[in-house]
């Protein structure tokens, strides 16, 4: 109670039955089963990024959040709405970490009607500032499944075909309003190649169910706020590319800050008397924001348009501007780290303590790694493998010698 | 794969089982080895079809002297031709595993409405036009006068039929309704006819049940099927009810009049005849004094089965006297009718046994029992002997005289009650005289004594010792299955509560209470907002309905139910329900969400599935007694307690419930399917109610789902949908019926609720299988 003084009192909330959860129970097997599959899907992340399977790496994706009556519901804590934005900047963020080359795109449903709330951009910063700013705007209405997706469409159907097509749809509303019949737009959909996968937030929707089976995209239904976390995560990992997807060779240049030589960043700094602030090409288009005049920024090598922050696409000459650091950080989802062989503990007589956070071995499952043989706790071959994508004791091995 | 059922080789078309299939066989291999009758209940969407098609299939192919047909009855149309598709792909699978052809025949069999092909006639829209135009080109002794005048109409197909369809029999296969209009349309026969001739020599026979249990169907078509056959009642629970209705006569004035006017024009074709054709009347005389010897001969030799209509002691006896000549009949008939005027002619309410009802007309027209007996059999000559082409114009004095024969014939088992007014018009007189049959089992009577065995199946039977009670016979076997389930994918909730405490129920003296009628506007407010796609609501009646809707626009509820999902409601017309059954489909297909509201016996309750998105939730709104005030239902009932030894309250109860079961069994068509059941009444938590659902329902239904308010019910159902979306992104859209392709990433499911060959065999499966039928 103290951790969390935030959380609404019990007396607020909805009834539930928490004696439920305590049931040692033998008879519904429900319960268990479920626990069951939810550790099964906390492994399958892990495996699933198995196989030479091409990835769709340049991303563009639009997140549709569905902002109407039914997110004021408070099921969720404090409500929906609150809860799904807090976890929306959390995935911005772990989103570009993992995808520096790709892009997003915010979009919220209300009143049967779809507004933009960011453009498709590579820059976090912007999308967590909408985002934290629609925290005070009011719920209200339906939504439009119809009108967001055809929003995601314009946008998206001019990407270039090398990269995914993504729509993600956070969707709490169990009906939808649609000017049209919607089975034809997702027939469109298919034929852009789309991808658009649903979380739902109430329950199993058959439209959902249409959509995303049609568009190759995925459907969950959360069943809290921790796994509602964990479909988000899901969403993360940059999809298979479809077989159909364009090859194209880009061309793509990095820019640097260092070495001087390579002057493309250049930091106005008060002993530079030349450096006068420039409008950014960026600013040039987009009518909100501030005057858009800065000091430092990025030249692009080949037409010298200023843009303050990578990756973009370059408005003059069509260039891929990216930063080494960008692509180094997606290189992992190409060789990922091989899944580590779960087994009971018990087998282990010699091994006591986890190889990386040297605490006791208690669970009833270790997991070992297959080239190094270290042997690692639950926690520990998560935070492995959806964050450092390489196993600290095989690098410790290979540089000792 | 195939099974072995206790020393059976049965052919299974499928990869995989579920456990309850398998008991379910072993049930019916020990009801056919008894040669007895059995009563079996198991969940629908557990494929019950294949499982009895199968194994009785396999009987037939290893004993083939002991059971040599097997009929298999259904209720419409559309679950006729659905079996027939099962029986084709078991007869593939047959034919692909042994490598031999199959000598099998099986077809369906429907009424000339769906089967015929005559350009003309095919085009009527009822079925009583079809059949009545069809009679006029084919009746033999329209035939007989083409003859002599060539030019008369006549039905090319049924001439092509007569002259050489049967010289060759159908080829052996299997044949759908439509499979049999390609081949008459091929062959030029009639599918109809080729279809009635067939039935004679089928393996296997798809049919309504009113070929069995309509007394005046079932003299025709099935009176000389094979005593060794099997026959099965599908989706029987209503069984008794179709009994009932086979047997019992609704007289209203305008039949009178009808039959009035059919007396005439018998009277005027008798005059005509005797000018031309004196000889033909003499002929008939002569053929009733001697009695119906033949048909006496055909049912000694046990080629017929009986006919309740036509009782046994008439074929022992000579037509009486009075009645013999034409006219005589006649005027007998204008006496009968003008006596049947006569007490229609009342302003009170009147209830008698059958025998006062025959003491009351001996005195007042002096007629007695024994002619009014032959009444029906008499007709019948009669109208073959004036060569009457349009037999459908008849069909009122035909009444009349089928009413004449049970009244004398039946003492016992009968009521007849005579109505000034319908209950709901008190003040507009139409009088009705109801003879209504008490006793379901006269009507099935013949059937059990006439088959080998009669296998009772439906998903819904429970309590199953009631059904053998009622129908009076005794069944070898009484068992009900349960679903093995994967996951709990039916979750049955009984609210008892609004959120102020004030009971729901529809009982009679609260059922206008305002509180009641809010408290289940909120109920379905509530899960209009938290169900995705379709809800299913039913009352207790239309009345009922009309009444809390029309509250609950006055109270705005509807308004705000509307803004989660758009509202469709049932009416007992035909066109308009199934119009807005399309409307809520779509809804429900296109994410709008809809919410139906129906009646529990409407023809929505009966006959429609809503399967996955159509149904996520059935809310029962109250208990569906039918209407006790009826006079009908209280002669049943006293009879019932009388002759059975069921009380009243136990009857209504169990009516009651079976419906109830039948409304929220809607949701559930499979295992892969999930819904929410609601009961809204707190009576249902009753051990008396909660006992007569059927056990794959009570199973779910625990003591922490009794007597909720609507905020635990929702809290519930929210926790409850989100565990069963949980799974859905394994789920195909699949076909109710083929398992083969299940879902819900099949090795969940495997070695619980679906089993392989190997699986099967293994001792401790075994066991499990043995807990599943549950002996009543």
């Amino acid at each position: 109670m103290d951790e969390e003084p935030e959380r609404a009192k019990r007396w607020e909330g909805g009834y539930e039955r928490t004696w439920e959860i305590l049931k040692e129970d033998e008879s519904g097997s429900l319960k268990a089963t479920v626990e069951e599959i939810l550790f099964q899907a906390k492994r399958k992340r892990v495996f699933e990024s198995h196989g030479q399977v091409r990835l769709g790496m340049m991303r563009h994706l639009y997140v549709v959040i569905d902002t109407s009556r039914t997110m004021e519901d408070q099921d969720l804590k404090p409500n929906r709405l609150t809860s799904t934005l807090k976890l929306v900047e959390y995935f911005v963020e772990e989103y570009f970490d993992q995808n520096p080359i790709s892009q997003v795109g915010i979009i919220t449903t209300k009143n049967k009607r779809a507004e933009k709330l960011t453009d498709l951009a590579g820059n976090p910063k912007k999308h967590i500032d909408a985002l934290k700013k629609a925290k005070d705007s009011t719920c209200g209405g339906e939504p439009s499944l119809y009108n967001s997706l055809s929003l995601a469409m314009q946008t998206l159907k001019h990407m270039p075909g090398h990269s995914s097509r993504e729509v993600l749809i956070i969707f709490s509303s169990l009906t939808t309003c649609d000017p049209a019949n919607i089975y034809e737009l997702v027939k469109t959909l298919k034929a852009l190649k789309i991808r658009v996968s649903v979380i739902g937030l109430s329950a199993e929707v058959r439209v959902c169910t249409v959509l995303t089976r049609e568009t190759g995209g995925s459907y969950h239904v959360i069943l809290d706020e921790s796994h509602f976390r964990e479909l988000l995560m899901f969403h993360v990992k940059p999809p298979p590319a479809t077989s159909s997807s364009e090859c194209s060779l880009i061309r793509m240049v990095f820019l640097f800050s260092l070495p001087p030589g390579f002057p493309q960043h250049t930091i106005a700094s008060i002993s530079d008397q030349d450096a006068k602030p420039s409008f950014s090409q960026a600013h040039l288009d987009s009518t909100s924001g501030g005057p858009g005049l800065s000091m430092g920024g990025y030249f692009c090598p080949q037409c010298q348009a200023k843009y303050t922050e990578l990756p973009v696409e370059c408005k003059v000459c069509g260039l891929t501007l990216v930063s080494a650091p960008h692509l180094a950080r997606s290189f992992h989802h190409l060789f990922p780290l091989e899944a580590f062989q779960e087994s009971p503990l018990l087998l282990h007589h010699t091994e006591r303590f986890c190889e990386a956070c040297q605490g006791e071995l208690k669970d009833k499952s270790v997991f070992t790694c297959p080239s190094c043989n270290s042997v690692f706790c639950v926690e520990c071959d998560l935070f492995i493998h959806d964050t450092l994508h390489c196993c600290p004791s095989c690098i410790h091995s290979r540089s000792a010698p | 794969m195939k099974l072995n059922i206790e020393g059976l080789l049965v052919y299974f078309p499928y990869d995989y089982i579920y456990p309850e299939q398998y008991s379910y066989m072993l049930e019916l291999k020990r009801t056919l080895d008894a040669k007895g009758h059995g009563v079996l209940e198991m969940p629908s969407g557990t494929g019950k079809t294949i499982s009895l098609l199968s194994l009785i299939v396999a009987y037939q192919r290893e004993y083939p002297l002991e059971v040599t047909k097997l009929i298999y009855c259904s209720r419409t149309v559309p679950e006729i031709e659905k079996v027939v598709e099962e029986l084709r792909k078991l007869m593939e699978f047959y034919s692909k595993e042994t490598g031999e052809k199959n000598n099998i025949l099986a077809l369906a069999l429907s009424s000339r409405k769906n089967l015929c092909v005559h350009p003309e006639v095919s085009s009527l829209r009822f079925g009583k036009e079809v059949d009545g135009k069809c009679h006029s080109l084919t009746a033999s002794y329209i035939r007989a006068q083409r003859h002599s005048n060539p030019s008369l109409p006549s039905c090319r197909f049924y001439e092509e039929f007569d002259a050489m369809g049967k010289q060759v029999p159908l080829p052996a296969g299997v044949y759908n309704l439509d499979d049999l209009k390609d081949f008459g349309r091929r062959k030029g026969w009639c599918p109809y006819y080729l279809a009635r001739y067939s039935i004679l020599h089928a393996n296997i026979i798809v049919y309504s049940y009113h070929y069995l249990l309509d007394p005046k169907i079932a003299d025709l078509v099935s009176k000389e099927l094979s005593k060794k056959s099997v026959v099965v009642f599908d989706e029987a629970h209503n069984i008794d009810n179709v009994c009932i209705d086979s047997m019992s006569v609704n007289i209203t004035r305008r039949t009178l009049d009808r039959s009035q006017a059919n007396v005439e024009t018998l009277q005027n074709t008798i005059l005509k005849i005797k000018e031309t054709d004196a000889a033909k009347l003499k002929e008939e005389y002569r053929r009733l004094v001697e009695g119906l010897k033949e048909a006496n001969v055909a049912r000694e030799t046990d080629i017929y089965m009986s006919n309740p209509v036509l009782p046994d002691e008439i074929l022992q006896e000579a037509v009486p006297g009075s009645i013999r000549t034409a006219e005589h009949f006649v005027g007998f008939m204008k006496r009968f009718l003008e006596y049947l005027k006569a007490r229609l002619r009342i302003h009170h309410v009147v209830q008698e046994s059958a025998p006062q009802f025959l003491k009351d007309i001996f005195e007042k027209v002096c007629i007695d029992r024994k002619p009014l007996r032959f009444c029906a059999e008499r007709l019948r000559s009669l109208l073959r002997t004036l060569e009457i082409a349009d037999i459908a114009d008849f069909s009122a004095i035909t009444l009349i005289s089928n009413f004449a024969t049970l009244v004398s014939t039946y003492s016992k088992g009968f009521t007849i009650i005579i109505e000034p007014f319908e209950d709901r018009t008190p003040t507009i007189a139409n009088p009705v005289l109801h003879f209504s049959c008490m006793d379901p089992s006269i009507a099935i009577k013949p059937v059990f004594e006439r088959f080998q065995s009669v296998i009772i199946t439906s998903g819904t039977l429970s309590p199953l010792d009631i059904y053998p009670r009622i129908l009076d016979f005794r069944p070898v076997t009484v068992a009900s299955f349960t679903m093995t389930l994967a996951r709990t994918c039916l979750c049955p909730l009984v609210v008892g509560r609004g959120n102020d405490q004030v009971a729901m129920t529809s009982k009679f003296e609260t059922r206008e209470d305002f509180a009641v009628i809010r408290n289940y506007g909120n109920l379905l407010l509530e899960m209009s907002a938290i169900v995705p796609d379709g809800i299913v609501a039913f009352f207790t009646s239309y009345t009922y309905m009309e009444n809390i809707v029309a509250s609950w626009y006055e109270q705005g509820i509807l308004e705000n139910v509307q803004r989660n999902k758009l509202i469709f409601i049932e009416t007992p017309d035909a066109a308009e329900t199934s119009m807005a059954l399309e409307k809520y489909q779509e809804a429900c297909e296109n994410g709008r969400g809809a919410i139906l509201l129906s009646v529990a016996r409407g023809k929505v309750s009966e006959g429609i599935d809503f399967v996955h998105h159509f149904g996520r939730a059935v809310i029962m709104f109250g208990v569906p007694y039918v209407y006790t005030q009826s006079r009908i239902l209280k002669a049943r009932l006293e009879y019932l307690r009388d002759q059975f030894q069921i009380r009243e309250n136990d009857f209504l109860t169990f009516d009651a419930m079976r419906h109830a079961a039948q409304c929220v069994g809607r949701a559930i068509r499979g295992k892969t399917d999930y819904g929410l059941m609601i009961f809204a009444d707190k009576r249902y938590a009753r051990a008396d109610k909660r006992g007569k659902l059927p056990r794959w329902i009570q199973e779910h239904l625990t003591d922490g789902s009794l007597n909720l308010t609507i905020d635990e019910t929702v809290q519930l159902s929210k926790h409850f949908l989100r565990q069963m979306a949980h799974s859905i992104h394994d789920i195909s859209n699949c076909n109710v019926q083929c398992f083969c392709q299940l879902n819900l990433s099949q090795e969940d499911q495997l070695g619980l609720s679906l089993l392989t060959l190997e699986q099967l065999q293994s001792e401790d499966m075994l066991q499990k299988i043995a807990q599943i039928a549950h002996q009543a």
